[in-house]
Formats: structure tokens, sequence, C-alpha cells
């Protein structure tokens, strides 16, 4: 569904991804982990054309998307939930999740989807009409994450939904990310919660140094002794 | 008694123009990112259309306003689309120079075409004041307000109630994920800066009958301008209409009870203050548009 085929990104001079190439097909839950500036928020960016790569190529369902606007990204149905989920901060709960559907204009569709955000979510029908950065932590990355889903999206990126979360949210943040993997949507996932990561999905990458080291199910890395002694604590 | 009553009239009405140039230049810079030097110019681009269409082309009045402020938006949709567009990242200086040089550029052809000499605007109003016990006010003033009053409101209702005011927000509060929800924010900036430059536009048509029209009218409006935007706040719709009253109240009652040769530096003596005592604004909680 999504390739990404030796994909190069620079902030100035500093190149933050050499030569990235990785694969997500249709209905995985494929997570991306590594160190802090390992590149993993850069591969998202890059994806999701908030960051134009500086070499390689992005193709998605077959199309290319290297050089494509956040805009058409999105409308070809790739959401990208921001790290430090950056809800609009002024505004109400309704009028972010209304920016989530910004493209598009079937009015009957958008109204469903949005009651169904609210049934998954009860904490954000209750705070509908509240303004977006008055709410907890764990309600603004519920709020992202619904944000998210009411483009319809195709493929969902992740970037670090744990981050900054109460240790009973994470867990149900996890749950609802494996969630929206159940229901048919595809995700990709970055984490540096490797050990959570790992246990919860079907293939991982391991990014080091803007550079790619390690690919296998879950499961293998889990077992990998230089993951172990690297990302889980030994 | 009567002499107070009067000043506050006056001050109402002065005040509805002022808010409407505030609100443009904080629009601006609040979304962009933009010190708007060429407001001022705007404005006295809004004095010239009405003189050319009434005085010189005999159109009717009110259709005149209204081409004013369609030409004000064409012009800032211009401005945006030549020079700002290209300076998307650049430094925050580099824009402000360029900025002031198109200042230069359009009041030396506004001299140019129209000459020195200041411009009478004949505005179709009666001349005789509307007369309220002890109080006494023009009928265009009285016009001006009401025009500048459903700006005003249009400008806020587009801001709260609309898709592009929602994405016009969305962008100020954090452009990244706006650009993530699909927001195409090239075409955000030019409605943003075509928007503020169509009500200063606006603001210099309805004032155009009331004082003269000549090339430098825009500089002290900008200043004023200026000085509404940090009363308020940088960004801050509610608080550029609220600053604009405070300025013409300060200006009438210090023109009124100090002394008139006064009136035009009460302004700056009150940003002075306001940026000792409190910079980010009068009404700042945090900056926002809205």
């Amino acid at each position: 569904m999504l390739e990404i085929e030796k994909l190069v990104c620079r902030y100035g001079k500093v190149e933050a991804l050499k030569s990235v190439s990785l694969v997500v097909r249709k209905g995985e839950l494929v997570t991306l982990i590594g160190a802090n500036g390992a590149g993993k928020t850069t591969t998202l960016r890059a994806i999701s054309g908030l960051l134009p790569p500086a070499g390689g190529r992005t193709l998605f369902q077959g199309e290319d998307i290297t050089r494509a606007s956040p805009k058409h990204i999105l409308s070809r149905g790739i959401a990208h939930c921001p790290e430090g989920r950056h809800v609009f901060p002024h505004m109400t709960v309704q009028e972010n999740l209304e920016m989530g559907c910004y493209l598009r204009s079937d009015a009957t569709g958008i109204a469903a989807d949005m009651e169904r955000v609210f049934e998954s979510f009860p904490r954000l029908a209750e705070r509908r009409r509240q303004i977006a950065g008055t709410l907890s932590g764990g309600e603004q990355q519920m709020l992202a994450i619904g944000r998210a889903l009411m483009s319809r999206p195709k493929l969902v990126l992740f970037d670090e939904p744990s981050l900054g979360l109460a240790p009973n949210i994470v867990e149900r943040t996890f749950q609802i990310i494996k969630g929206i993997r159940d229901q048919g949507t595809t995700v990709l996932m970055v984490e540096q919660n490797a050990y959570a990561a790992l246990d919860m999905c079907d293939r991982a990458y391991l990014l080091e140094s803007g550079t790619l080291t390690l690919e296998g199910t879950g499961r293998e890395l889990i077992k990998n002794p230089h993951i172990q002694e690297a990302y889980l604590g030994g | 008694m009567d002499q107070l009553s009067q000043h506050i009239v006056n001050a109402l009405m002065l005040g509805g123009t002022y808010a409407l140039l505030g609100i443009g230049l904080t629009l601006i810079f609040g979304i962009m990112r933009v010190v708007n030097f060429t407001h001022g110019e705007l404005y006295s681009f809004g004095g010239y259309m009405i003189f050319l269409f009434t005085s010189v082309l005999g159109l009717n009045f009110y259709a005149a306003l209204i081409v004013a402020l369609v030409l004000g938006i064409l012009l800032g949709a211009v401005i945006e689309l030549v020079l700002l567009r290209r300076l998307r990242g650049a430094d925050i200086d580099t824009t402000m120079l360029v900025m002031i040089g198109c200042w230069m550029v359009l009041q030396n052809t506004e001299q140019m075409i129209w000459g020195g000499v200041a411009k009478a605007v004949v505005s179709p109003l009666p001349e005789e004041p509307l007369v309220l016990g002890s109080v006494s006010v023009a009928w265009l003033r009285v016009f001006v307000f009401v025009v500048a009053a459903l700006l005003i409101l249009a400008t806020y209702a587009l801001i709260h109630w609309t898709k592009l005011g929602k994405a016009m927000r969305a962008t100020f509060q954090d452009r990244d994920t706006a650009s993530l929800m699909g927001v195409n924010i090239n075409a955000i900036n030019t409605a943003t800066f075509a928007l503020g430059s169509g009500l200063a536009s606006a603001a210099g048509a309805l004032l155009g009958p009331v004082y003269l029209v000549t090339p430098t009218m825009g500089n002290l409006a900008a200043l004023k301008a200026f000085a509404i935007v940090i009363l308020g706040g940088l960004g801050n719709i509610q608080g550029a209409t609220v600053g604009g009253f405070i300025l013409a109240f300060a200006e009438e009652m210090g023109a009124g009870y100090i002394s008139s040769g006064y009136r035009d530096a009460m302004g700056f003596l009150m940003i002075i203050v306001v940026l000792l005592f409190k910079p980010t604004g009068l009404f700042a909680r945090a900056e926002r548009i809205g």
C-alpha cells in the first residue's frame, strides 16, 4: 500500500534520513521504533508532505506522492496524527473534528462519522463545546485520533501516541490504535515505547541515526539481542 | 455634561473606522506573521477609489463604496501573490523591508497619478446634522459608523462561522497541523491579506468624504492602526475592535479636555504606556484569532 524507496531528508545541511526504504501492506500495523533524533518523525513528515524529501520516492497505492502537497496526500487517504497531539487549542472539540474532515463535503457521511467518534470517545461527546486547549492530555489524544479518523483515511500515521500520557491512558491509546487496524485501516506508528510497540504490531522497523538497521515481525524484534540491549533495557 | 455626551458620540463614530483599520492589520499579522506596512496605502487607495468613481466617473456613492472594497480586496490579493508568496519562509526583517518598499511605491504612484493636491469627495447624505437633544452629529458620520459596524460584524461572522474562517483560525493556531488537515496555506494567506486590505480600503473610502483624500493620508492612519493592534494584542480581533474605540475615546477626550493639538499624540502616548506595563496588549490571554 505504501512503499518508500531510498528516502533522503535534510534539515539545512543535516541529513536526517539517509536512504530509508520501507513497505506497509494493506491492513497491517507497522511500527517504526528508534531513539530520539533517529529520524522517526522526519519519516512521517516526509510521507505526509510536510517536509519535501531531498531524494528517493514515496508510492501510495501505486501513485508517486513524493513531492505532492499535504492536501493532495490527505485526499488520497493518508492521515497524520502528529506528535504532541497538536489539537487546535482555541477551537472547540467539535470544531477540531470538523477540521479533520476539512476536505470532505458529504454532510451525511460527516455527521455519521462524527457520531461514531463520539460513541467511541464519550468523554469528547460530553465536552463537545469545550475549548480543546482546556482538555486533559488523554482527552486531547483522543481528540487528535478522532480528528485523524474524520478524514476516513486508508492509512493513519501515528507519531508517538503515548508521549506525555499517564500509563493507564497509554494502554487505552494503544488499544484504540489496535482497534483502528482491526476495523481495516492500515496503521504506521512511530513509538519510543519500544516494548509496547513491538508487542502490538504486525511488523516493525528499527531506525538508527537516519538508517533502517533491522526489520521483522514484532516477536522477532523483541527477541533480538541488539534491541533487547539498546531499547528494552537488557 | 452636554459637552461630554457630544465627545462620547464623536468618539463612537470615529471608533468604528479605527476598529475596521485595526482588524485588517491584526488579521494579517496574526495569520501571516507579516508586519504590513502597506496597510495605510490600502486605506488611501480606498480614498482615491471613492474619489475616482464618484467625482470623476460619476458613479453612485454607495455603489462606489462597494467598488472600493472589492478593488481593495483585489489589490491585496495581487500584493500577496506577487510579493509575499515569494517571501514565505523568509526572515521577518526581509519581509518588513519589502513591505516598506511596497508602501513607498504605492504612495509615490498615487502622487504621480493624482498629484499632491488634496481631493474632496462629495457625499449624498444630508448636510444638516442629526440633532438628539444637546448632541448633534453629521449624518455622514452616522452612515460611516453603521457601515463600519456592519463590515466588522461580517468579518466576525466570516471568521467564526464559515469554513474559510475556520481554516484561517486553524492556520493561526497551528500552521503545520492545519496543513495536515488539508488546508492550503497559500490560499489562506492570499485570502487573509485580501480581506485585511479590503477592510483598509473600505475604511479609506468611508472617510474620504469626511476628510480630504491626499497621497499621505495613509501614513497617520497606518500608525494609528498599529497603535490599535498593539493595544488589543497582536492577532486579537476582539482586542482590535475594542482598541479602536479606546483610541478614539482617548483622542476625543484628549482633544476636548487637554488640547486639540494633542489629538494625534494621544494614541502614541497610549502605546508607550501599554508597552511599558502590559506588552502583550490589554486583552491578551494568549495570542489568538477569533
